[in-house]
């Protein structure tokens, strides 16, 4: 008797499966898609500026290439994301300036003489590759020309002349 | 047996199956929020003057050529110095109230090209104090025109025609690294 009821209750049940409603799902996915295409960028090289910098703004449409990156905030400076030097409110402390060039920050050229000199050595063991002494600066809107100078003219020092300053696309 | 109207009208509604439309988006979306860029940064060229022996050589072969140099001062504003034959004389684009005058600097600008068509390099000496910023801006002003304004004709060396540009000044160049 016990067994008849349980089968009637399973009949009369509502079938375990059921259809999810994906409808509204592909909808907010398109939306998606559409802006994920819109911010796609096709340039190989993707530059992060630091939190506490803030890149200028130009019309320049040029896009970076992969060459060595030279970031310089209100408190550091860094080679390839490796920190070098402290900077106190974008001013270079004395220690770190050479007393016969003002001009020359010695820590600074250290290391990039030492990439220099690494991108030489692989050059001249691969063909493909060439040392062209190019440097993307990533410095923020506020520095001064002061310790813009210091820092081209100590990279140009170390083999680096070819200076491109990182901008931010204005609209 | 013969089939009702009402019949055919209930077959020929069907339910689209959009699982494998979800799977194609599913996988598109995490390869391009990879490779999203929220912020678009591009680069502006500035190579320093290379060593005293490449200059020289360049000014050797330049004699006649027409230098322009331009000042950028937070105190006094722009000044261009046109050397020309071994001459100089001065052009100034003084301050507009306390700011540096940018749309002033334009016009200047495209008044040079049109005087002189052939030079395309300008040395940018700015003071230490300038900003970053400002400097950018004088670049941009000094490189190219704006999209409503007409463009800037030259003579190509080669095929000898009038070719039109928007490219004012492209090369702009620090002249005061090196030196003081």
């Amino acid at each position: 008797m016990a067994r008849r009821g349980f089968k009637k209750f399973m009949n009369k049940r509502s079938p375990s499966t059921f259809k999810i409603q994906i409808t509204s799902m592909v909808d907010m996915f398109v939306i998606l898609l559409v802006f994920l295409l819109k911010s796609y960028s096709t340039s190989p090289v993707q530059l992060t500026p630091s939190k506490d910098m803030t890149l200028p703004a130009s019309t320049s449409m040029k896009d970076p290439t992969d060459v060595l990156k030279l970031q310089v905030s209100k408190t550091a400076i860094f080679v390839e994301d490796k920190k070098v030097m402290d900077l106190k409110d974008g001013v270079v402390d004395v220690k770190d300036v050479d007393q016969n060039d003002t001009q020359f920050l010695r820590t600074l050229y250290t290391e990039l003489d030492g990439q220099a000199n690494k991108s030489r050595t692989i050059a001249s063991k691969n063909e493909e590759m060439e040392f062209d002494g190019k440097v993307i600066l990533q410095a923020d809107r506020a520095l001064p020309y002061e310790l813009l100078k210091k820092v081209m003219y100590t990279s140009m020092m170390a083999g680096y002349s070819d200076v491109k300053i990182a901008v931010l696309l204005k609209d | 047996m013969r089939r009702s109207f009402g019949q055919r009208v209930e077959d020929s509604t069907f339910e689209l199956n959009l699982a494998p439309m979800l799977d194609i988006i599913v996988s598109i979306v995490p390869m391009l929020l990879m490779s999203i860029a929220f912020v678009h940064i591009t680069v502006v060229d500035t190579p320093v003057p290379q060593a005293v022996e490449k200059a020289m050589a360049a000014a050797d072969n330049k004699k006649d050529q027409v230098q322009i140099l331009l000042a950028v001062s937070k105190e006094t504003g722009f000044r261009f110095t046109i050397n020309e034959k071994g001459e100089t004389h001065d052009v100034n684009v003084p301050l507009k109230g306390t700011d540096l005058d940018l749309v002033a600097l334009h016009k200047e600008t495209i008044e040079l090209k049109k005087k002189y068509p052939d030079v395309f390099r300008v040395e940018l000496n700015p003071e230490e104090k300038v900003p970053l910023e400002q400097i950018v801006l004088t670049m941009d002003q000094l490189r190219t025109i704006a999209k409503d304004e007409s463009k800037v004709t030259f003579t190509d060396v080669d095929s000898g025609k009038s070719i039109e540009t928007n490219l004012v000044f492209p090369d702009v160049v620090f002249g005061n690294v090196t030196g003081g």
